[in-house]
């Protein structure tokens, strides 16, 4: 004669087994989900961070004169401060607590933010855009963002077709995690 | 025949509560990565940054020396350097600055009217 007796723990056994497959697929999916997304969530830290970094720049240090000489990123540009550049945008950008780092040494080991930046200004038609400074050159594999500000300057020699006048460049800077 | 033994029921229920909790945690960490790439995207393409940017420009361009020109750069590089539409309008009446501001990147579309003394 046929035994049925165990028909409910059999029942039982599939329900089981159905539930941890479903709970192995949601783990599975969600850590291949996660590469795609962290790409995106660092990728956006990096881009405020920069946007920051350089609204910082162009904040006149004496605030009523609106676009006063007193705005750092403003007297930069004017004077192609190559230097200062590279100074305060990386200092911050990579501020942290503990011993400063040496932006000098090329071959340092430690981990910080590099750049690479340029101003595009209109001349009559067509688009002149001026290497402003960098921390290191761009080699093609770098996973960049790109960080734009607005500055209207001075430079009072001829500049972009006019001499002597406001003009309204836009400073674009591309950076990275090593 | 004989009966179906049914002493453990209790723990047989418990069981399974524990493993539907497992389920809805699974669930969860699912879902929770969903949600930062999708609020990181949405980030990046809304142009938060880049508004507020141009109308601090525009803003700014009011007290330079050729408004004509700073308008043309502002519009020109706009299109060519950052893919999008910007024009601004403006008028001063009775020592008040009034500006109209539109902004269009294909996305976003967005424009504002704004007056100072």
């Amino acid at each position: 004669m046929k035994n049925s007796d165990g028909q409910l723990y059999t029942i039982e056994g599939f329900a089981a087994g159905l539930i941890m497959l479903m709970t192995a697929y949601l783990v599975v999916n969600a850590t291949s989900i996660y590469t795609a997304g962290d790409t995106h969530i660092s990728d956006m830290q990096l881009e405020a961070l920069g946007s920051d970094a350089l609204t910082i720049m162009s904040t006149p240090t004496d605030p009523p004169m609106y676009i006063s000489n007193t705005n750092p990123l403003r007297m930069i540009i004017e004077s192609d401060d190559e230097g200062k550049f590279k100074t305060m945008f990386l200092n911050l950008t990579n501020n942290r607590t503990g011993a400063p780092l040496d932006y000098s040494n090329a071959d340092s080991t430690m981990d910080y933010i590099q750049f690479n930046a340029s101003y595009s200004c209109r001349n009559q038609n067509t688009t002149a855009i001026f290497p402003l400074s960098y921390s290191r050159n761009l080699t093609g594999g770098e996973h960049t963002v790109r960080a734009t500000k607005w500055v209207i300057v001075n430079k009072s020699a001829s500049f972009c077709g006019t001499t002597n006048k406001d003009r309204a460049v836009l400073v674009e800077v591309l950076l990275w995690r090593d | 025949m004989a009966r179906l033994n049914d002493d453990a029921q209790w723990i047989i229920l418990m069981g399974f509560l524990v493993s539907f909790s497992f389920f809805f945690l699974a669930l969860v960490i699912n879902q929770s990565t969903v949600v930062g790439q999708t609020t990181a995207e949405s980030v990046i393409e809304f142009p938060k940054t880049d508004i507020r940017d141009v109308k601090q420009a525009i803003g700014q361009s009011m007290k330079t020396n050729d408004l004509v020109t700073v308008k043309d750069d502002i519009k020109f590089l706009s299109m060519n350097r950052k893919g999008s539409v910007v024009d601004y309008w403006n008028f001063t009446n009775n020592n008040t600055t009034f500006i109209r501001i539109h902004y269009n990147n294909g996305v976003t579309e967005y424009n504002e009217n704004w007056s100072y003394v």
